[in-house]
């Protein structure tokens, strides 16, 4: 509670009025402060929470919103899980694992992390996302800026643990995996996922460079002529603040970036954070979301996070929806990767 | 897996397998049935859970049951071609296999089998219940830490 600055909270209730879930739902940030400080209570409202990180902007009395949802959530049952909790128990038992210790013999300084897209695309095959493409298009970018990173083979980083309260589980990860970095001998790791970018800066204690791909891309000499438009993942953007790298990645090979109407800081959100509430209600932010990006005009819709790959490439490809979306969405490596190729 | 079906699993020293097995309604568990009737012997090893079909056993599930101890995970349900749902068990097939693939990343590969079984198969349920407890022995113990809640 101290750290979160909740307690000097005076109930002014901006943060209600910036939170996207409010446009769609009942879920009142300032309520679960009130009842949490006055009464000691949870509500329900810590779990439909998108921890999107709209609200502490707007905040006059500067209250971490996010470590509050965090500090709330600890040791408790989450709400709702969305596909069965299975990227959940995955953590889980390979928390409870030894793991895979195996390290590439190689002197390079660099390590790259890929993530869970692994395990996304074997999990998420009705999504229609290649999310292994992810990974091989990020090591044929670094690879032609002449970066040759060594795989790193550790466990998941815990951001949806983290998140869903399960803070056990997420030490037993942390614990592994900064072990297992400390004896790689690597001192910049790159990573192409947004959660395990603000993951391993903000909620490890690694003491190595920890850098994400898009701030390494604006050297790549490429020339694209298409118009894209960018999505803020909230963990790339406003947790971490990583708002022109993506941009400059685009801009500087070539491509003509049109802003949606709600860019950089006052992004909207996918809809889901850390595979949790998956409902009709974070729906209608996805569709709000994609709407912005059709409005632009442009026929790619370019994100820096798997998870927002996955949410607006799921809404696509719906079967039953009133809206047909003609709009290639894809990551930012997958594609600069395609553009190289083509440009080859 | 539920508390009543921990209870079961004997506490010794002589360590045996302990193996959920998911069978469908429809053919599987019938073949189940089939070898209790028929008395084909079969190591008492397996603990059979009855699903509706083949493809209600979520990945999660099976992650669930290995993260709670289960030694081996059987999936069983009728042969392609046979389910009772039309395809529930080309669906099963797609997600066991997806499943597989994230076990083996785990160090967990062997440990999951998808069967197909037919309701006259009784034979072929003691057969693969055995050839299978054989293989998970020959794995040894699960080696998923306990943790203290």
């Amino acid at each position: 509670m101290l750290n979160s600055k909740a307690q000097s909270c005076y109930q002014c209730g901006k943060c209600t009025s910036i939170c996207p879930m409010r446009r769609v739902s009942k879920t009142s940030p300032r309520n679960s402060i009130y009842n949490s400080n006055i009464y000691g209570l949870e509500t329900k409202d810590i779990w439909t929470c998108l921890t999107c990180g709209l609200c502490p902007q707007e905040c006059p009395q500067q209250v971490d919103f996010l470590s509050f949802i965090k500090q709330e959530r600890e040791g408790k049952t989450p709400l709702d899980i969305a596909h069965l909790g299975v990227f959940t128990e995955l953590a889980e038992l390979s928390s409870r694992l030894n793991g895979n210790t195996k390290m590439e013999k190689t002197d390079s300084k660099y390590g790259f992390f890929p993530g869970c897209v692994d395990s996304l695309s074997l999990f998420l095959h009705d999504v229609k996302t290649d999310f292994g493409e992810i990974t091989t298009s990020s090591l044929k970018l670094l690879d032609k800026i002449g970066i040759k990173p060594r795989m790193v083979q550790m466990k998941c980083c815990g951001h949806d643990m983290l998140w869903q309260g399960k803070k056990d589980v997420f030490d037993r990860l942390k614990n592994d995996n900064t072990k297992y970095l400390k004896e790689s001998g690597i001192d910049t790791l790159i990573t192409s996922c947004a959660e395990c970018y603000r993951t391993l800066s903000k909620d490890y204690d690694l003491g190595i460079k920890v850098v994400h791909i898009s701030e390494l891309m604006d050297k790549l000499g490429l020339k694209i002529n298409s118009e894209v438009t960018y999505h803020d993942p909230c963990r790339l953007g406003r947790h971490m603040g990583v708002y022109d790298a993506p941009r400059r990645a685009l801009t500087a090979n070539g491509a003509k970036l049109k802003e949606m109407e709600h860019s950089k800081e006052n992004a909207l959100c996918c809809g889901v954070s850390s595979f949790m509430n998956c409902n009709e209600q974070t729906k209608a932010l996805r569709i709000a979301r994609m709407d912005e990006a059709a409005a632009t005009g442009a026929k790619t819709l370019i994100t820096t996070c798997s998870k927002c790959l996955a949410h607006f490439n799921c809404l696509k490809n719906e079967k039953d929806t009133a809206k047909k979306y003609d709009l290639d969405v894809v990551d930012l490596t997958v594609f600069l990767a395609r553009q190289l190729e083509a440009g080859k | 897996m539920s508390a009543e079906v921990a209870a079961e699993i004997p506490k010794g020293n002589g360590w045996e397998p302990n193996i959920l097995a998911f069978c469908c309604n429809w053919c599987s568990y019938a073949g189940a049935d089939l070898a209790g009737v028929s008395r084909f012997q079969y190591p008492p090893t397996v603990r059979i859970l009855r699903v509706m079909c083949s493809s209600r056993v979520e990945p999660a599930f099976i992650l669930k049951a290995l993260k709670d101890g289960a030694d081996g995970v059987l999936v069983a349900g009728c042969h392609i071609g046979d389910c009772h749902y039309i395809d529930g068990n080309k669906n099963a097939e797609i997600r066991i296999n997806n499943t597989k693939k994230a076990l083996a990343k785990l160090g967990l590969d062997g440990r999951l089998r998808l069967e197909w079984i037919s309701a006259s198969e009784g034979l072929r349920f003691s057969e693969v219940i055995r050839d299978f407890t054989e293989e998970i022995k020959k794995l040894g113990e699960n080696p998923v830490k306990e943790v203290k809640k």
